[in-house]
């Protein structure tokens, strides 16, 4: 049952990209709606998105350390 | 960088890639240390790679900025040249875009040094890791100089060369920065209210209660995704450059050297070269994030809004 660890780091790696995935995704197309309908607003909209983006980034990267983690230390 | 480790290597033992991954990313072991120092109260004191490393990075940091903005001072004109442009431009846009909207104008020069200094440091350690300047060394040293296996030049090819890729130099800038937000929140409320901040006012004292442990979650959690991001963002980069080179060792062992050049050339080499210049993207956009992350951190401990 070694390649239990091996699947699981696999499976969890995949949701964790599919979730931040979806997420920047959205982030991305909310933007790109804001300074479309609000040129002038540009960097404002584009700073407003910038914190939620990196928190998003951040929890992605920790689960993909937790994933590498399962297979280092099994 | 793989052809020398690998030619290191006995002809007769095969290419393990995970291995020579983690050996050109991780920091050099205590096996192989730079500089031999003695052990004192258990902690052994050897300076290792990433160690090494922080002493040329703050070194750099600091004689570049000091000599810049010395000789900008001592000119009679008002108008910058050369390096103060490009450091003019870092400040205002770190005093401008990161410390203003969210520390606030009271604050903003308290917290500035502080931000800057993060910022230019982790850029730094970030920008060195992207050249590969001990692996040319160790080319040289291979073909050239032949310095013997005990010599500076050998140890110092042990390991990775990002200092900002060890978990625990991030979790060190982290904490500096979660000491920071602490001071702030000290300096704008007083040492009692900003721990009583922790809480929002008119909330009943049961839900207060039940509110107090997942405050304080929220305050270790910071630092700690603060460590993660920082790190792992600079380990994957470099591993995903180093599986992609690998490839053609793999492919040389398992099919004969003429496919291995192939796959290198036309799928490695380029792959390689397209993803360090993504990687010149995320070294920027890291060091921007740590930083940017500290000030809105400070700037919640300081506006408290309720």
């Amino acid at each position: 049952m070694e390649f239990l660890h091996y699947m699981g780091a696999g499976i969890g790696l995949g949701l964790a990209v599919i979730g931040a995935g979806l997420g920047i995704g959205r982030l991305a197309a909310g933007l790109a709606e804001g300074i479309a309908r609000q040129p002038s607003a540009a960097a404002q909209i584009t700073g407003a998105v910038n914190l939620p983006l990196f928190l998003l980034e951040g929890v992605a990267i920790l689960a993909e350390v937790f994933c590498l983690l399962i297979v280092l230390l099994r | 960088m793989q052809i020398q480790e690998h030619a290191a290597e006995p002809a007769s033992e095969a290419f393990n890639a995970g291995e020579v991954i983690i050996e050109h990313v991780a920091n050099s072991g205590l096996d192989h240390p730079l500089i031999h120092l003695p052990t004192i109260a258990g902690i052994d004191f050897s300076v290792t790679k990433h160690v090494f490393m922080l002493w040329v990075v703050a070194t750099l940091v600091f004689l570049m900025v000091t000599i810049t903005v010395r000789r900008y001072l001592r000119q009679d004109r008002l108008v910058p040249s050369g390096f103060m442009n490009a450091l003019e431009t870092i400040v205002e846009f770190i005093r401008d875009a990161v410390a203003r909207p969210s520390v606030g104008d009271k604050w903003v020069n308290t917290w500035l040094p502080l931000l800057l200094t993060l910022f230019l440091f982790i850029l730094t350690a970030n920008m060195i890791g992207l050249i590969p300047v001990f692996e040319t060394l160790g080319l040289l040293d291979r073909w050239v100089l032949h310095s013997g296996e005990e010599s500076f030049i050998a140890r110092v090819q042990h390991g990775g060369s990002t200092a900002t890729s060890n978990f625990n130099v991030t979790a060190a800038l982290a904490i500096i920065s979660f000491v920071a937000v602490i001071v702030a929140g000290s300096k704008a409320h007083g040492a009692v209210q900003h721990w009583k901040n922790l809480v929002p006012h008119g909330v009943s004292p049961f839900l207060a209660v039940a509110l107090i442990p997942i405050e304080i979650l929220g305050m270790l959690v910071r630092p700690f995704a603060l460590t993660m991001r920082l790190a792992a963002n600079m380990t994957g980069g470099h591993i995903a450059i180093l599986a992609i080179l690998s490839f053609v060792f793999i492919f040389t062992e398992m099919a004969g050297q003429f496919v291995g050049m192939g796959i290198g050339l036309a799928f490695s080499v380029p792959l390689a070269v397209g993803i360090s210049a993504l990687e010149i993207i995320v070294v920027l956009v890291q060091a921007y994030v740590f930083t940017l992350l500290t000030a809105v951190f400070i700037g919640m401990a300081i506006h408290t809004h309720h």
